[in-house]
């Protein structure tokens, strides 16, 4: 056990993460960030925000998760008729959970077309947050507005994005789902460009 | 590992990553629980844990730590039915019935949070659970007798 806590004190030092951090949160200088790296950092944010893992739970007043993407084929309502309701986690139907059953511990995913599950409750994500099928300049503009991120100023989104067990499911989806593009790491990099370029949206 | 099941305590030696289901079935030898898919596409395997209805292919039995686990055995007996096991007989229900206890079960933990619903209401619930003889139109009567019956009690 000894050992073991060393090795994963050793893997945190190496990787200059703090315990219960998975990815450094290391806002560039402002003077090494123009406009145009900002919007540069949002267009590869936006490939992710609209990839099929995050967009598909991220729908609006429809309440009704979607299935969408590269193993999906065609595009989709979520199937069994499935509304998460206001609850945005089923509770007024059917619970998210009954078949995104909450893990215990980590879990790989790889059996297809199963429910996938996390260490963390299965829900959609806020209404405001309604992604799928938007445009960029729509997802850019909601990102930035801390009336509609739950609040969020830059380091709050990179935070979130840490420490949101459920959001780092679309970087390891398993049972061949196509995962987001880049890395966490990577798509939080970006955030930070983005955030200390002061959050540019295309036609601002 | 220790589980909980329609109120009796099991040991059971096990894979942390087996399925509820088989634990249930294989170990236990509780065989109202049916396996349909093992990917949470047909709702046969429905079992409440804590009373609330989940596919017991997809929860591991380390997952589900110290809940309490009901199978159909457990949701009622000949002698005292769940309202729900009631209606499905004054309906007739069943046609083969391999898919009734998983049914049943999605059925019971629904009205525990709706005892009122409307068809669209009980076809946003059990659409997750599949029929192939086409049960649905007596299914769905049968869940409204079943909450006539809960509001009455």
């Amino acid at each position: 056990m000894r050992e073991l806590v060393f090795l994963m004190a050793m893997a945190v030092a190496n990787t200059g993460l703090a315990a219960g951090e998975t990815v450094a949160i290391k806002p560039p200088l402002p003077e090494t960030v123009s406009r145009e790296d900002g919007l540069g950092a949002w267009a590869r944010i936006y490939e992710v925000t609209s990839h099929p893992r995050c967009a598909n739970c991220h729908v609006g007043a429809s309440d009704r998760p979607m299935w969408s993407g590269p193993s999906y084929g065609k595009t989709r309502p979520h199937g069994m008729n499935i509304s998460a309701g206001e609850s945005r986690i089923g509770v007024e139907f059917i619970p998210c959970a009954t078949c995104h059953v909450t893990a215990s511990g980590p879990v790989d995913n790889a059996t297809p077309h199963a429910a996938p599950k996390v260490t963390a409750d299965w829900q959609l994500a806020p209404v405001e947050a309604d992604w799928f099928g938007k445009s960029s300049r729509e997802i850019c503009i909601q990102l930035r507005d801390p009336g509609r991120n739950g609040g969020r100023d830059m380091i709050d989104l990179a935070s979130h994005l840490d420490h949101d067990v459920i959001l780092h499911w679309a970087w390891s989806p398993g049972g061949g789902r196509e995962p987001a593009p880049y890395s966490l790491q990577e798509h939080v990099n970006d955030i930070l460009i983005w955030g200390v370029a002061g959050f540019p949206c295309g036609e601002d | 590992m220790k589980l909980t099941v329609n109120g009796q305590d099991h040991e059971v030696d096990v894979e942390d990553d087996m399925p509820l289901l088989w634990v249930l079935r294989d170990e236990l030898k509780i065989s109202g629980v049916k396996y349909g898919c093992g990917i949470a596409q047909c709702g046969a395997c429905t079992v409440h844990i804590d009373g609330q209805a989940v596919r017991s292919c997809q929860i591991t039995a380390s997952d589900v730590g110290s809940a309490p686990i009901t199978t159909i055995e457990g949701l009622g007996t000949p002698e005292a039915q769940h309202a729900v096991q009631e209606a499905w007989i004054q309906h007739q229900v069943a046609q083969c019935g391999y898919c009734q206890s998983g049914q049943i079960m999605q059925a019971a933990s629904f009205l525990e949070i709706n005892d009122d619903p409307t068809d669209d209401d009980i076809d946003r619930v059990m659409s997750g659970n599949l029929c192939r003889c086409g049960t649905y139109p007596r299914i769905r009567e049968a869940i409204k007798t079943a909450a006539r019956t809960l509001r009455e009690v």
